[in-house]
């Protein structure tokens, strides 16, 4: 009797885990996303970085943590390439 | 960005803070008293006044009897900042439950001020018109002079003409916090010190003089003391000269450091030394929602999003340079153009959209002024359009957690995630759950507890 209590203390213990992993929390519109998405299919699988996409029309997904340096780099030249610079002629 | 904001505090809040044996001496100035219950929501002075003459302890239920069932909230939030200035104690007694009775101090002071009518300790000096005295006109053109001086001096040393009163120590103490030092290129203005220069000119009063009390005890000056003369400072009249003669040697140091903020204008002549205090020092007891004396605006705002500033301050034109491109300066007119450029800069510096907004309206020329609305409102939208265009992507360091044993404990972890303000994504059908990495230890400890 002595074994089976223990054992069932010990399976129960470990079915209880519960799985966490840490990462960065994205949240942001369609065309963001789909601009994340882009970044992410365009480097070798092992540097993508997106762990799970969290809603159907991908407003919110999980990511490594080291991408949010990258991520945050990207866009900021993205969007200096969209602006036009009167000087820059 | 992170979202710092200077809080102007209310003089009133700074009095309440002190500790008791101080506000207690405080109390034995009738000016004082005075102010404070100028300051006070109308329920308290209420209070105050109807318990003027009863000298035993009130009973807290009759106090309640006299609001209505609806002013409750009103009544409980009176009662606590009576309580909170020590003008009201409150004694439990086991069999009368809680009474209320005025601190005999600032009863006796308040009795004697209605009778009397309160007379300063000193008397206007001109009685016989013998001094010239400046304007009121000119002294405010003064008050403004000094002020604009001090900002200056404040956010760029190396600029401006250096300044009497106010040493090089305290000139660091006021600019802790809103400058940084960096070794290259000289003190930089941080993000508290940009929002700070865009507040308006009594909140910005209010942060100097509060951080020049504060700072009272370093240099061994008595806070209360103090405090005690700047608000008898703010009942003399503004205009009129008194004598130097009547102040302690703490007082005259201080008035010393206020004529360069701009509080007091000194002068001398055969009778003698006198100052004369200014429109700023006699609204010091006023509170920050009451500011009557409103600048005159001088900014005109186009469609084309260029501005004109009607202005000659050096101060104004750096103030201007925080958000807009200057682009060329006339005798009486700055002629600047906000940009994309200019805006990411002030963003960058951790200005926001709302206070760029608010600044210009509340110094927008008086022809604008009277238009609705006083900006245009193209302006407005691409200001806050650029803004947020800045913040797409919202990012956040997070945990991501699934493989929940039960729809118990994941129910449990949600609720308790939420409660915590961590929360930021759940799927009830997967049982899955994303909270915030500030949340995460917690969030451990309590999934152990659930799972014993």
């Amino acid at each position: 009797i002595c074994y089976v209590l223990e054992f069932a203390l010990v399976r129960f213990l470990q079915d209880s885990m519960v799985n966490s992993i840490k990462g960065v929390f994205i949240s942001c519109d369609v065309p963001m996303a789909q601009f994340i998405a882009h970044l992410n299919n365009s480097l070798p699988p092992s540097q993508k970085f997106i762990i799970q996409v969290l809603k159907l029309d991908t407003t919110c997904m999980f990511v490594k943590p080291h991408a949010e340096e990258m991520i945050h780099s990207a866009v900021i030249t993205f969007r200096e390439q969209n602006s036009y610079d009167a000087k820059a002629n | 960005m992170p979202q710092v904001k200077i809080i102007a505090k209310n003089f009133m809040d700074m009095v309440a803070s002190l500790p008791a044996i101080k506000l207690d001496k405080l109390y034995n100035n009738v000016f004082i008293c005075e102010a404070i219950l100028r300051s006070l929501p109308p329920l308290a002075k209420k209070y105050v006044l109807q318990m003027l003459y009863i000298d035993v302890a009130v009973p807290a239920t009759v106090l309640e009897e006299w609001v209505l069932a609806d002013g409750a909230s009103k009544h409980r939030v009176a009662i606590d900042r009576l309580i909170q200035l020590r003008i009201f104690s409150e004694i439990t007694d086991r069999k009368r439950g809680t009474s209320y009775s005025l601190n005999p101090t600032f009863q006796n002071n308040l009795q004697k001020h209605i009778i009397s009518g309160g007379v300063l300790p000193r008397e206007p000096m001109n009685s016989d018109n013998s001094i010239k005295l400046p304007s009121l006109q000119e002294l405010e053109t003064y008050a403004l002079k000094q002020w604009e001086r001090f900002l200056l001096q404040l956010i760029n040393s190396g600029q401006g003409d250096k300044l009497n009163g106010i040493s090089e120590s305290m000139m660091k103490i006021f600019q802790r916090g809103l400058l940084s030092q960096r070794d290259k290129d000289g003190p930089r203005l941080t993000e508290s010190g940009f929002q700070f220069l865009l507040m308006d000119t009594n909140a910005q009063l209010w942060y100097i003089i509060r951080e020049y009390i504060s700072n009272a005890e370093e240099r061994k000056v008595d806070p209360a003391d103090l405090i005690s003369f700047l608000l008898e400072l703010s009942f003399h009249v503004t205009g009129e000269a008194y004598n130097s003669n009547t102040l302690t040697e703490l007082q005259k140091n201080t008035l010393k450091d206020l004529e360069d903020l701009g509080l007091v204008k000194l002068q001398q002549g055969m009778k003698g030394n006198w100052f004369i205090p200014t429109k700023l020092a006699t609204n010091l007891s006023v509170s920050l929602s009451d500011s009557s004396a409103r600048k005159e605006g001088f900014v005109v705002m186009e469609t084309n999003f260029r501005m004109y500033a009607y202005s000659t301050s050096k101060l104004q034109c750096e103030i201007l340079r925080l958000f807009a491109r200057i682009e060329y300066q006339l005798p009486n007119l700055i002629a600047c153009a906000i940009t994309k450029e200019s805006l990411y800069n002030a963003f960058d510096n951790g200005i926001t959209s709302d206070q760029i907004i608010t600044f210009l309206q509340q110094n927008s020329h008086p022809r604008c002024a009277d238009r609705v609305p006083a900006i245009p409102e193209n302006v407005t939208d691409q200001i806050r359009l650029w803004e947020s265009d800045l913040k797409r992507i919202e990012m956040t360091q997070a945990h991501f957690y699934d493989e929940f044993p039960s729809k118990d404990v994941f129910e449990a972890a949600c609720d308790f995630a939420r409660e915590w303000g961590g929360l930021l994504w759940e799927d009830s059908k997967r049982m899955r759950l994303v909270v915030k990495s500030e949340v995460h230890n917690q969030m451990r400890e309590f999934l152990h507890t659930q799972s014993k």
